[in-house]
This record gives structure tokens, sequence and C-alpha cells, in this order.
């Protein structure tokens, strides 16, 4: 029901971070959130950031994005620097960020509103993105009529609707159920295979990370740092079941221990 | 039968006394019953003179003398012509100023100091100066209501962008927004209902603006009408006029929440 477009090329680096610090200035001086990162996602690929809160995960995501300058190393994404308001680009905020005075419905038409789409054919796509995410009956609500899952399935419909080709979901069903979480995060699966996206999840939990993931990095804090780099050899589609397994169960065991790294050296 | 299903029933949850409808209306015209009979009574027993406190009888045969005079409703027409220019113009400059103020961070380093210290002298004072320089007519009045509703506008509008979401800005970031479609799609509304409570202020405040003013120098309005009727000694004419501003403010503040009601649709009270 969702159209397939052709936009990722399926081959080569998406996105690359080498070496890259990040300072935020403070009241108090500055805060090296990062120092010396360096990722590397190709494209069509499914990643996941998890590790503690702090370590710079929004960050990663924001720099990826353009929203947030750093101060040094190189980034690019699909062969370009870094640039905000490149609409190949979804990115799903930690916080729903919902307009409060648009419907469910105008939120989700917000970025073709803003790209000056009034089409039929994103009209459409507006509805059947709602649809997708359960709430088709709840199209003229507003943002403070809702759950704050619900407020979380909108945000993820709006960052569809221009069919990105790199999606960045920060801890997105983070407020939901376990069924309906588990649902969406089907749905990601099968939208990122299907449609060829390339994806970074941010998420804290180990297995959901493993289920969704080709590539699963743990960062640690203080500064933030790549702890772990672990490959997920598990088949695709994706599904539930695969919980159970051995080979699951191994990964996750893997980025726990790659994690507990920075609890001892805390400790420490 | 149906007994058992009657057992079953859920019980209303008990609604405190306050809350009832018949007090929540009873009360308030109960209080004003006893203070009007009160009033009468002191009134007219001799224990106040009644010239100084004239009975509520009279002030409400005052009242509709009042409704059929033709002076009264000149000045009626006078003091809202004053407290609605005094309001838009106060308030546009007022949303243009706070505007920038808020929106460019060099204006509001030059500029608030400036607000912060007017907006905390007590502005009617300004009302003989503007007597000086504008004159007898409705100038000096609508200068007046304009100056005394700039600042609640200027400051709400002021802390209405400051509390915009920063996340906010980031999502129309990324969707590729003008600044143009960012400043009327997000920032505008995401301000307005702050915006808004300064706004709501400024129309009280034009309406003592312009009374103000009209009894510092004026030959026309209702502020005019209750400075002369208590130099005739008609404190009843006084009262009723008084009465009759009281309605104004009422009236401008319900057609203001309406407005309100309508334009930030999406803040429940
Ligand atoms: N705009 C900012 N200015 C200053 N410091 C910031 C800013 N944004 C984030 N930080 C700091 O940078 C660090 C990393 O923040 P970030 O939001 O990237 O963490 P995170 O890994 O996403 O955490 P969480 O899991 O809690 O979401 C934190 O210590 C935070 O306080
Ligand atoms: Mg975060």
């Amino acid at each position: 029901m969702l159209e397939k477009t052709d936009k990722a090329d399926g081959s080569g680096l998406a996105i690359s971070l080498e070496n890259v610090d990040k300072i935020y200035p403070t009241a108090t001086g500055s805060l090296e959130v990062f120092r010396s990162i360096s990722l590397q996602i190709r494209s069509g690929e499914f990643i996941s950031l998890v590790g503690p809160s702090g370590c710079g995960k929004s960050t990663i995501l924001k720099i990826i994005a353009g929203l947030e300058p750093f101060n040094s190393g190189v980034v690019k994404v699909g062969g370009e620097e870094p640039r905000a308001g490149r609409r190949d680009i979804g990115f799903m905020f930690q916080q729903s960020v919902l307009m409060p005075w648009r419907t469910v419905r105008e939120n989700v038409a917000l970025p073709f509103e803003i790209a000056h789409d009034k089409s039929e054919k994103s009209k459409q796509r507006v509805l059947d993105l709602i649809d997708l995410v359960g709430l088709k009956n709840n199209l003229k609500l507003l943002p403070s009529e809702l759950s704050g899952g619900m407020q979380q399935r909108v945000a993820f419909a709006r960052t569809l609707a221009l069919d990105p080709s790199i999606l960045l979901l920060d801890e997105p069903f983070a407020a939901l159920d376990e069924f309906k979480r588990e649902f969406l995060n089907v749905e990601v699966a099968k939208i990122h295979d299907d449609l060829k996206k390339t994806s970074i999840l941010v998420t804290h939990s180990i297995p959901e990370a493993v289920l969704m993931s080709d590539r699963v990095i743990a960062l640690g804090a203080h500064p933030g740092r790549v702890l772990g780099d672990i490959a997920i050899d598990l088949p695709r589609p994706r599904t539930p079941d695969l919980i159970g397994t051995t080979k699951f169960q191994n990964a996750v065991k893997q980025i726990r221990d790659a994690l507990a790294v920075t609890e001892v050296g805390a400790a420490a | 039968m149906s007994a058992t299903h009657v057992q079953n029933a859920v019980r209303p949850l008990e609604v405190p006394l306050y809350q009832r409808k018949t007090v929540r209306i009873g009360l308030p015209i109960l209080i004003l019953l006893i203070t009007c009979l009160s009033w009468e009574g002191l009134s007219r027993s001799g224990v106040v003179n009644p010239i100084t406190l004239p009975p509520i009888s009279a002030i409400a045969f005052a009242f509709f003398e009042l409704l059929g005079k033709r002076f009264f409703w000149e000045a009626v027409i006078v003091t809202l012509q004053e407290t609605m220019l005094g309001f838009v113009i106060g308030a546009s400059v007022g949303l243009v100023i706070g505007a920038m103020t808020g929106t460019f961070p060099m204006f509001r380093v030059a500029l608030f100091p400036f607000i912060v210290a007017f907006q905390n002298t007590p502005r009617v004072a300004l009302a003989p100066v503007f007597l000086t320089w504008f004159g007898f007519g409705m100038t000096s009045k609508v200068v007046m209501a304009a100056v005394i509703c700039f600042f609640p506008v200027v400051i709400n509008t002021v802390a209405g962008l400051a509390a915009v979401d920063q996340n906010g800005r980031l999502l129309y970031k990324t969707l590729g927004a003008s600044t143009r479609q960012t400043f009327f799609k997000f920032t505008l509304p995401s301000a307005a209902p702050i915006t808004f409570a300064g706004i709501k202020t400024a129309l009280t405040l034009a309406l003592l603006g312009a009374i103000v003013a009209e009894f510092v120098g004026g030959s026309e309005g209702l502020g005019v009408l209750v400075k002369e009727f208590n130099f005739q000694l008609r404190v009843d004419m006084a009262f009723a006029v008084i009465l009759v501003l009281a309605s104004i403010g009422l009236i401008l503040y319900g057609l203001i929440e309406i407005a309100e009601r309508k334009i930030i649709f999406w803040v429940k009270k």
C-alpha cells in the first residue's frame, strides 16, 4: 500500500563519520560529548545505536541531519557534507514534536505542505500512513487529545511522508505498549527492506536493536565513544520469533558485554 | 427482578456543595442582594449623606435616565473610539516591536532594558504630558491608551517567542522550510498563546488609559462625564456612568475571549 520509490542506490556508503569530535558550549564552560567517533553505514543498512543516557546518540543523529555543528572530523551523507533540509532524510525526534494546532492529519501532511505538494497522491499518502500507524479513526484529533504513544505514531507517519531514503529514528516507540511497539517495529523493518532505506535506530532496548539491525553500535559515555560494533547475522525479514534463537541470544550477550565495559570503567 | 440491577447501578460521584449550580449562581446573587439592600438602607436611613452615597434605587433611575440622553451616547462613542484606536495602534506596534525584539538578538540587547524600565513606570503619569503635546481632543487619549497597552503586548510577544519549542524549529529545518514558512507556520502559532494573554491585558488597559487621559483634561467622553457629574454632586449619575464603564469593560473582555477561543483554539482551559 505504500508505494515504492527508487531513491537509494543500494551500494556504497550512505553515511560516514570519521574522527568526529563534538563539544557543546555550556554555561559553566564546555561539555565534550564525544571524542573521535567513527561510523560507517552502507546504503541499505540498518544499524542501531545503544548506550547509556547522555552518551551522545541524539547528537550523532542531529549531526548527520545537519542540525548540529561538530568540532572536528569529517561527516559525509550521500557523499555530501551534512545539510539540514534535504528531504531524503526522515528524522523522527526523541520527542514527538507535533504542532498542537494541527490535527493528526494536518501534522502528517506538514512535510507536503512545506514542499508545496498539493497533489491528490500526497493527500492519499497521508491517509495511508495514518492508516499504517493505526490512527485512521483519529484524523481530526489534536495532539493534546492523544496519548503519548499515539503522538509518537503520528510523528512516525510524518517522518515517512516524503518517503525519505535515510531514516533517523530516535527512540521512536518508547512510549508505546509492548504489543504496538512490536507491530510498528515489524512495519519499520518491512519499510526498510521493501523500500531500500538506510536506517539508524536509537533505542534503549538491546533485544529491539538486535531484532531490527544489521549492526548494533554500542556506545559508552564520558566522553562518548564506540565500545563495540556487533554484526547481527540473522536472516531477513526479521520477525519476533527470532528472539528465542541462540544466535539472537548470543548477539544480545555480546552487546551487553560491550556495554558493561563502561560500567566497570565508570566505577574504577 | 429489576431490583438486583438497581443494586449494581453506578452511583454518581458526590458533588461538592460549592460546585452545585444552585450554589454557584445563588451565592453571588445573594451577596449582591445583601450589598444593595444594606447600601439602600444606609443611604435612606441618613446614616450617610445621600448626596455622597445616593441609594442604589437612585443610581438605577439615573442609569435609565442616562440611556435616554444624546450626550451620553456621544460620550460612549468617543470613549470607545479612543479605547479601540489606542488598543489597535498600541497592540500592533507592540506586536511588531515585540516580534523584532524576540527574533533579533541585537534588537533585544538594545531595547529590552528600556522596555523593562518603562514597564515598571506608572505610565498613566504621562497623561498630563500627552495633554500638553496633543491637546484636549481625542489624540491625547488615543496616545495614552496606545502607550499603556503597548508594553504588555511587547513583553508577552518576547516571552511567547522565547518559549517556542527548539525541537519544533529543528523539525522545520529538516523539512527544508523557508524562513517565511517557519515564521508563519511555526513560530507565530507557537508564540500565539502567550502573546494573546498580553493582548487581552492590553484591551483592559486601553480603556483605563482612555479614561485617565479624559480625567486629566478633555471635553468629551465617559471619563469627562464621571468627573463633571461628581463636580455637580450628582454622585448617582457618576455611579451610573461607572456602571456603564464596567459593562463596556466586561463586553470588551467577552469579545476578546471569544476571539481568543477562535484564534488559539488548541489551548484548552
Ligand atoms: N543543545 C545542547 N547544549 C548543551 N549540551 C547538550 C545539548 N544537547 C545535548 N547536550 C548534552 O550532550 C550530551 C549528549 O546528549 P544527547 O542528547 O546526544 O544524549 P543521548 O545519548 O541521546 O541521551 P538519551 O539516551 O538520554 O536521549 C548530554 O550530556 C547533554 O546534556
Ligand atoms: Mg537522546
